[in-house]
């Protein structure tokens, strides 16, 4: 299925994984190469399969068969190197937004008046430089899914996985949050694995966009559209393009233009 | 104040009520003292100096039964939360003995412990025990998945999972097995007194009952009520405190 080089910075190698010994495949085979500072979407029905895969490529699960590399380094657990946002914010309620946000570094040592202001610089990147002492109960959905963002990016991991984190966020919320998730990768060139179900949302962030069905990559193709992107992409004819072959594939016809450029 | 307002009426017009019943009823003082003896005769425990050992003796009880408890009951409830195996192996047996009756154990706690506050005090911190563990318990095992996963994400340790996730996620719930606990320590207090007891509010009764004092009792009924909202509303501020550290918003 891969057109990558070995060189991928993330290396998913025939990963299987199943529930039990007899139980359903959830991963069947899958062969996958994220090179350094390239974002790769996932996406698919619900239940294909795509949680699981990032998990695996987490180490939160590790696969039945298989190998998944980070840096060259096969997982044998959740691996420091990568952050994960989940699908809900999963912020601490009784932590201020900048406590979660330093939560990462306070399981380790006793934060630093600099990692207090490397917390702070991200919460203002996020635009919540008003809000650091606020607790998650007094933040909407939306300042949320941006302090679990700045969470998974406080310790500058090298990867950055999402599990679908801005799914329960309204449209135009969704869009800040994406160009805050773009702009934040681009500064430390931070790879990333995002699964979502929205196919406009994976075109607009992505380097590569993959279709997984029943546990397998049915489809692949890259978007070459410019970076930085811009709202105005989402309306160009090759953004609906990309959009239409996605969802066609999603839909199980032919995908005769898999790994064609968008752009 | 205002909000309790139409509570304390119903009060007033309960306590009229019950006075008038009495006198213009003509119902014996040993059958239903009227309120106004009552009231005098808790003056007059109060005025001598007689309640304040009884007093004293059936709230360190509590306060001793109510602690231990607590502690036991919070301890055993992580343990069988964060040893599964344990879990499985030991809650049955838990359950059983809470089944066995507490206060039928008094006799047994007697020949023990001999006469005095510590049979008392057993059986108070035996009644507390359960709803602490197992609310603490369900608390922990209740604890959203994704943040588990968040903490195994980054690289937590068992016991900085246990104490900076699991004990404030679940506070609320073991709050509430406190205030339960609470109302049971002075049952468990007054009535293991009634048992073993030479002193306490409990063996003031069986005392007032063995002269047929009814002022008496309902006197000392009124003390241990006034003792058990007392305890109460501080177990409720500290919980206020508590959640309000802990909990959202």
């Amino acid at each position: 299925m891969s057109t990558e080089p070995e060189s991928g910075f993330v290396t998913i190698a025939q990963a299987r994984y199943r529930y039990g010994a007899a139980g359903p495949t959830i991963v069947d085979g899958v062969n996958w190469q994220i090179p350094r500072g390239e974002i790769h979407c996932l996406i698919g029905r619900s239940g294909c399969g795509k949680t699981t895969l990032l998990k695996l490529a987490a180490g939160l699960l590790l696969p039945t068969e298989g190998t998944i590399r980070i840096g060259g380094e096969t997982l044998s657990g959740p691996s420091p190197r990568a952050g994960f946002v989940f699908q809900a914010p999963t912020l601490l309620d009784w932590l201020s937004a900048l406590d979660n946000v330093l939560l990462p570094v306070s399981l380790k040592r006793r934060p630093t008046a600099a990692d207090r202001e490397a917390a702070l610089d991200l919460l203002a990147r996020v635009g919540l430089t008003d809000f650091a002492a606020r607790r998650p109960g007094e933040l909407s959905g939306g300042q949320q899914s941006r302090v679990a963002v700045a969470r998974a990016l406080i310790g500058e991991p090298d990867l950055l996985l999402l599990d679908e984190p801005f799914a329960a966020l309204d449209a135009l919320t969704r869009e800040e949050l994406q160009d805050d998730l773009l702009r934040l990768c681009a500064l430390n060139g931070t790879t990333a694995l995002f699964v979502t179900h929205d196919i406009a949302e994976a075109v607009y962030l992505a380097d590569k966009v993959a279709v997984m069905s029943a546990g397998r990559l049915a489809h692949a193709r890259r978007i070459e559209l410019l970076r930085p992107r811009h709202r105005d992409m989402r309306y160009a004819p090759s953004f609906a393009a990309a959009c239409r072959e996605l969802r066609d594939a999603m839909d199980g016809e032919p995908a005769a233009a898999s790994e064609r450029p968008a752009a | 104040m205002s909000k309790r307002l139409p509570s304390l009426l119903l009060l007033l017009t309960l306590l009229a009520g019950w006075e008038a019943w009495c006198r213009v009823g003509g119902l014996s003082p040993l059958v239903l003292p009227p309120p106004s003896a009552v009231l005098a005769t808790l003056w007059s425990e109060i005025a001598t100096g007689r309640l304040w050992p009884h007093l004293a003796t059936t709230a360190a009880e509590m306060a001793l039964g109510l602690g231990i408890g607590t502690a036991v009951g919070l301890g055993v409830g992580i343990l069988l939360a964060e040893v599964p195996a344990l879990g499985r192996l030991l809650h049955p047996y838990v359950l059983a003995s809470q089944l066995v009756p507490k206060l039928a154990l008094g006799p047994l706690f007697i020949i023990w412990f001999g006469f005095g506050m510590t049979p008392t005090i057993v059986i108070t911190a035996l009644i507390c025990f359960f709803p602490l563990m197992e609310n603490t318990l369900t608390g922990l095992t209740e604890i959203d998945p994704a943040r588990r996963e968040l903490f195994r994400m980054l690289g937590a340790s068992r016991l900085q999972t246990l104490l900076r996730l699991k004990l404030p996620a679940a506070l609320p719930v073991i709050m509430a097995g406190l205030r339960v606990a609470v109302v049971l320590a002075l049952v468990g207090a007054v009535v293991g007194e009634f048992i073993g007891g030479r002193i306490g509010l409990g063996a003031s009764i069986i005392a007032a009952q063995s002269v047929m004092d009814s002022s008496l009792i309902f006197a000392l009924f009124v003390v241990i009520t006034a003792l058990g909202m007392l305890l109460y509303e501080a177990v409720r501020a500290l919980e206020r405190r508590v959640l309000h550290r802990f909990s959202k918003g």
